[in-house]
């Protein structure tokens, strides 16, 4: 009976402990990590953190993430160390340079609401004003204008709105905003078109005025492309 | 944005004579910044953001009380830059310049303009 009794604690305990190793309930977060200059900033950080917490780095994403933002993923125990403990540890780490690294919290790009100063000098030079001519989509054959449309609008378009239109193209990441996600136009009526076609003419924000470099029906092709360009999800 | 952003210094001819073009310059020592940085050679280049962007998105130049010229700049703008612009002297009033950066701060400066010969 007692050895049956210790069998029954330490198979007990070895299950315990079994569990609490091998099932343990880790958690995996990602962080938007703000400081990351150069290459050997990211050996610094990855380095450093191992260093302080004990925590498993599971990557380290500096491409094709959604804000651009680099993507820290770490594999933690929550019983052993907490969220903040993580953001704090990352706060205090010093890049090679001195400068030290901060979870990025805040908005993708900042963009402060226009000052009463601002807003009247836009109402003043412009900026805000939009001369708005009735124009009439002068095409007949629309499949080959929208063939055309997709050819110069991935040549043209796809590097700041992307190939699919999503607004994330290669270079939009130095725009003060982000470019326009084409999808919103996916079927618009002809009561759309005197719009998008004074600002392909006149541009907007960082998009620069194509009406001096395509021609007026070059601009029409582009604009019954952009009319089918559908969410990706839907397509 | 933590560090202190000094105000901007504007400097003009010192002769100015009614109704002819004189020069303003305008300097401010703003850390604009796209924020990107190239964080992987290894494939094609990739800019990743490093820190939050900051740039003066907007220069105003007031002559008296009327507002006659607006600068629209965006992200691509040099830290530090050295504005130079040219005006008409047509009544002795103040230049003022106001810069606004991305977050909504506001610095300006000024000079009075008083005619000479």
């Amino acid at each position: 009976m007692k050895k049956f009794l210790i069998f029954i604690v330490v198979y007990c305990c070895f299950n315990f402990f079994l569990f609490q190793t091998v099932f343990a309930g880790t958690v995996v977060e990602k962080f938007k990590i703000e400081g990351i200059r150069t290459i050997a900033s990211t050996k610094a950080l990855q380095s450093e953190l191992l260093k302080k917490l004990d925590v498993k780095i599971i990557d380290l994403n500096l491409k094709d993430t959604d804000s651009g933002w680099p993507v820290l993923k770490v594999e933690y125990d929550p019983d052993i160390i907490s969220k903040n403990k993580i953001e704090s540890a990352i706060g205090e780490i010093e890049d090679p340079a001195g400068h030290n690294y901060k979870v990025h919290k805040g908005p993708l790009i900042t963009n402060a609401a226009p000052l009463e100063e601002e807003s009247n000098a836009m109402m003043k030079f412009g900026d805000m004003t939009m001369d708005l001519k009735q124009v009439k989509n002068p095409t007949v054959d629309f499949d080959s204008s929208i063939s055309r449309g997709k050819d110069m609008f991935a040549k043209n378009c796809a590097k700041c709105h992307g190939l699919s239109g999503n607004g994330y193209g290669v270079v939009a990441h130095g725009f003060t905003t982000w470019p326009k996600q084409l999808w919103v136009w996916h079927k618009a009526d002809s009561s759309a078109d005197s719009y998008l076609f004074w600002i392909l003419e006149n541009g907007k924000s960082d998009m620069p005025p194509w009406g001096l470099i395509l021609s007026e029906d070059e601009r029409w092709d582009l604009i019954n492309y952009i009319k089918t360009i559908k969410k990706p999800e839907e397509s | 944005m933590a560090e202190k952003i000094r105000p901007p210094r504007l400097r003009i001819s010192r002769r100015i004579k009614k109704n002819k073009v004189f020069k303003v310059k305008v300097k401010f020592d703003h850390p604009s910044f796209t924020g990107l940085a190239i964080a992987d050679d290894t494939s094609d280049p990739v800019f990743n953001r490093a820190i939050p962007v900051t740039f003066i998105r907007n220069m105003l130049v007031y002559y008296g009380d009327e507002l006659v010229s607006r600068l629209r700049l965006s992200s691509g703008i040099a830290d530090e830059p050295l504005f130079t612009f040219k005006l008409k002297a047509i009544k002795e009033a103040p230049i003022k310049v106001v810069f606004i950066d991305n977050f909504g701060k506001r610095w300006e400066a000024s000079k009075k303009i008083k005619f000479k010969g």
